[in-house]
């Protein structure tokens, strides 16, 4: 069953400038993208910074203003809607921040950063919602008494397991994770991808994973796409994609995955050098005479790719 | 604090952590010119909060031609001014109208600043816009020259047309502040958060954004306390303050432009300024031991 489906996506911001600061320009971060989320599965898009996937994410649960195209959940289009009457989608729509300092708010305390969204669709006697948080801080792994406690008093990946908690109580659909584990310590990212996976088995969860790290995403998604320059270059199963890339950008992006064993260190420079040749030779083959990536074209049941 | 555990029973020592006013309390106490200055802030606006309950306004603003330019004495402990008038009941009475004024012009100015400045830092866009558009039209204005033409031109020039007047202008670099503040704040993800949850705006404003400026308000408002109280007085110096019906700092010390006053009769003038000098000064240090404790705390994150 289809969950959401993204239909030619564009969300451009204005440039202002000049005297009476008027839009002189748009910076295309998101434009025209299309994909879906099948129920239960887990969807990566993954690119470079700056690549626009952040602004597809937010765009979902409105954080940005969606310029043209739909995005489609449960068959109802979101970006149709007014703030007011997304409403009753935010119960279904969660999103987890990328940055765990920033997205608590420092002078709020355990209980209420994790009941606010219960506080917004629920009427709960205060022991009813403490019951309701304690329990989601036992499932993220943190104690109970955490309740009182502030922000600052815990570390990056307790932290974010807090919003993964807030995320959780109104018992989503689909969440979007926005490089949920960049921002913490090599040691504890595992941890929590691994706890990112254990949850949705018991909640049935939806993942739109964005991340710029392409191992971690192999290892948390079913298929992915591949976004560069606000378009999405390779679309497939994260095995397709990581074994079998047909895009420049991709095999580009593959080959600049870092490698330990020294061996394959110059086996890698060689790839990277002959991708860069063929970058060079074949460029017109994945991009129009304005640089952008043609739309995705089937090459297999499940593999799209942008090619002229 | 850390909650321990022992033999399987929680214990949980008081309330966790120390909140924003705690903070600011111990910031103070460590700081000795700042506590100093409390102390000694407190006492004088009790004892001149308290002792003007007892005193007669209208008595001491009578005239009196037959004690004129007395020295001070045990009758009048500070002595009297050309009307006869106890120059130390006038410095309890100015005291406290001087302070209650200027505590007025920081309130209204706090709470349009502050509600401004939040809308225009909050919703940025249009809104923002249109705020800064009027900002900048109330700075455009000659200040001055509006106070003393509204000071002429009034019927009845009186404390609360002099609170109006001076809140119409002072409000704006509150709401600039606030604004800025609150634009770097709804770009953090805490807001987003917020919003994505399903908060109302009104609530992510009161609720989210208001509790993260509180301690740059604080600041501001005490910094802001002391300086209207000079405020007040040089304008009533220069002669656009209040009238000599209403005692203020400002008027005693404006006696002073008499040069026989300045020169030979002290008491009238002197007590009064050096009451706002230690009001100001006092008000300071405790302003800015708290902006040392506000900084701290965005420190620590
Ligand atoms: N609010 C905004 N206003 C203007 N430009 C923005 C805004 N948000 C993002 N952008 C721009 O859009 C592009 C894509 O950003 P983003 O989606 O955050 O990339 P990613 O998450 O892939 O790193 C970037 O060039 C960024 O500068
Ligand atoms: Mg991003």
């Amino acid at each position: 069953m289809t969950l959401l489906k993204v239909d030619n996506l564009k969300v451009h911001f204005p440039i202002r400038g000049g005297f009476f600061r008027r839009v002189v320009d748009h910076v295309k971060a998101v434009d025209g993208v299309s994909f879906e989320l099948q129920q239960g599965e887990t969807y990566g898009l993954v690119g470079e910074s700056g690549s626009g996937k952040s602004t597809t994410g937010k765009a979902v649960v409105k954080l940005n203003n969606v310029t043209s195209g739909q995005i489609l959940f449960e068959g109802r289009d979101l970006a149709a809607l007014s703030r007011k009457e997304i409403k009753p989608f935010r119960k279904d729509i969660q999103m987890i921040f990328q940055d765990p300092y920033s997205s608590l708010n420092p002078k709020k305390r355990v209980l209420d950063i994790i009941a606010e969204p219960l506080r917004n669709f629920e009427r709960l006697s205060p022991a009813e919602e403490k019951k309701i948080v304690q329990d989601f801080l036992d499932k993220v792994g943190l104690s109970p008494e955490s309740i009182h406690k502030y922000p600052h008093e815990f570390s990056g990946g307790q932290r974010q397991r807090i919003g993964i908690a807030r995320s959780l109580t109104l018992k989503p659909k689909l969440i979007i994770a926005d490089e949920p584990v960049s921002a913490l310590d090599v040691s504890v990212q595992a941890q929590v991808l691994n706890f990112l996976q254990d949850l949705q088995q018991e909640f049935n969860l939806t993942y739109l994973f964005v991340g710029h790290d392409l191992g971690v995403i192999r290892h948390m998604c079913d298929r992915m796409g591949v976004m560069y320059r606000g378009r999405l270059v390779e679309e497939g199963n994260s095995d397709e994609i990581y074994d079998n890339p047909q895009h420049i950008y991709t095999k580009r992006l593959i080959a600049a995955i870092p490698d330990l064993e020294p061996e394959v260190r110059e086996e890698k420079v060689q790839l990277r050098k002959k991708l860069s040749a063929e970058y060079e030779s074949s460029y017109s083959t994945f991009f129009d005479e304005n640089g952008r990536a043609y739309d995705l074209k089937p090459i297999s049941s499940t593999h799209r790719v942008a090619l002229q | 604090m850390e909650m321990k555990v022992e033999s399987g029973k929680i214990i949980q020592t008081k309330d966790v952590s120390p909140s924003g006013m705690k903070i600011i309390w111990q910031e103070i106490k460590k700081d000795k010119l700042a506590m100093g200055s409390l102390i000694i802030l407190v006492a004088i606006l009790v004892f001149v909060y308290g002792a003007s309950f007892f005193m007669d306004a209208k008595e001491i603003a009578k005239v009196d031609f037959l004690s004129i330019y007395m020295e001070p004495s045990s009758d009048y402990w500070l002595g009297t001014d050309y009307g006869g008038r106890d120059v130390f009941g006038q410095l309890i009475i100015g005291t406290r109208n001087s302070f209650t004024i200027s505590l007025f012009i920081t309130l209204f100015t706090a709470i349009i600043g502050l509600s401004l400045g939040l809308l225009a830092g909050y919703f940025g866009g249009a809104t923002d816009n249109v705020i800064m558009r009027v900002i900048d039209f109330v700075i455009a204005l000659p200040q001055l020259m509006f106070i003393v033409v509204v000071v002429t031109i009034v019927p009845v020039f009186n404390v609360y047309v002099f609170i109006l007047i001076m809140t119409m202008f002072l409000w704006t670099g509150k709401a600039r502040l606030i604004r800025s503040k609150a634009l770097s704040e709804r770009e953090l993800d805490y807001i987003h958060a917020s919003q994505t949850l399903g908060t109302p705006h009104w609530k992510i404003i009161l609720f989210q954004l208001l509790p993260n400026v509180s301690s740059l308000i604080i600041v501001n408002f005490i910094l802001n306390l002391a300086g209207n109280i000079g405020l007040e007085s040089s304008l009533t110096f220069l002669g656009f303050g209040l009238p000599e019906s209403t005692p203020s700092l400002g008027t005693l010390i404006s006696y002073a432009r008499n040069p026989d006053v300045l020169e030979n009769k002290w008491w009238i003038w002197v007590p009064a300024s050096l009451m706002i000098l230690v009001l100001m000064l006092s008000i300071n240090f405790v302003g800015q031991a708290l902006k040392r404790a506000a900084d701290a705390r965005q420190r620590r994150g």
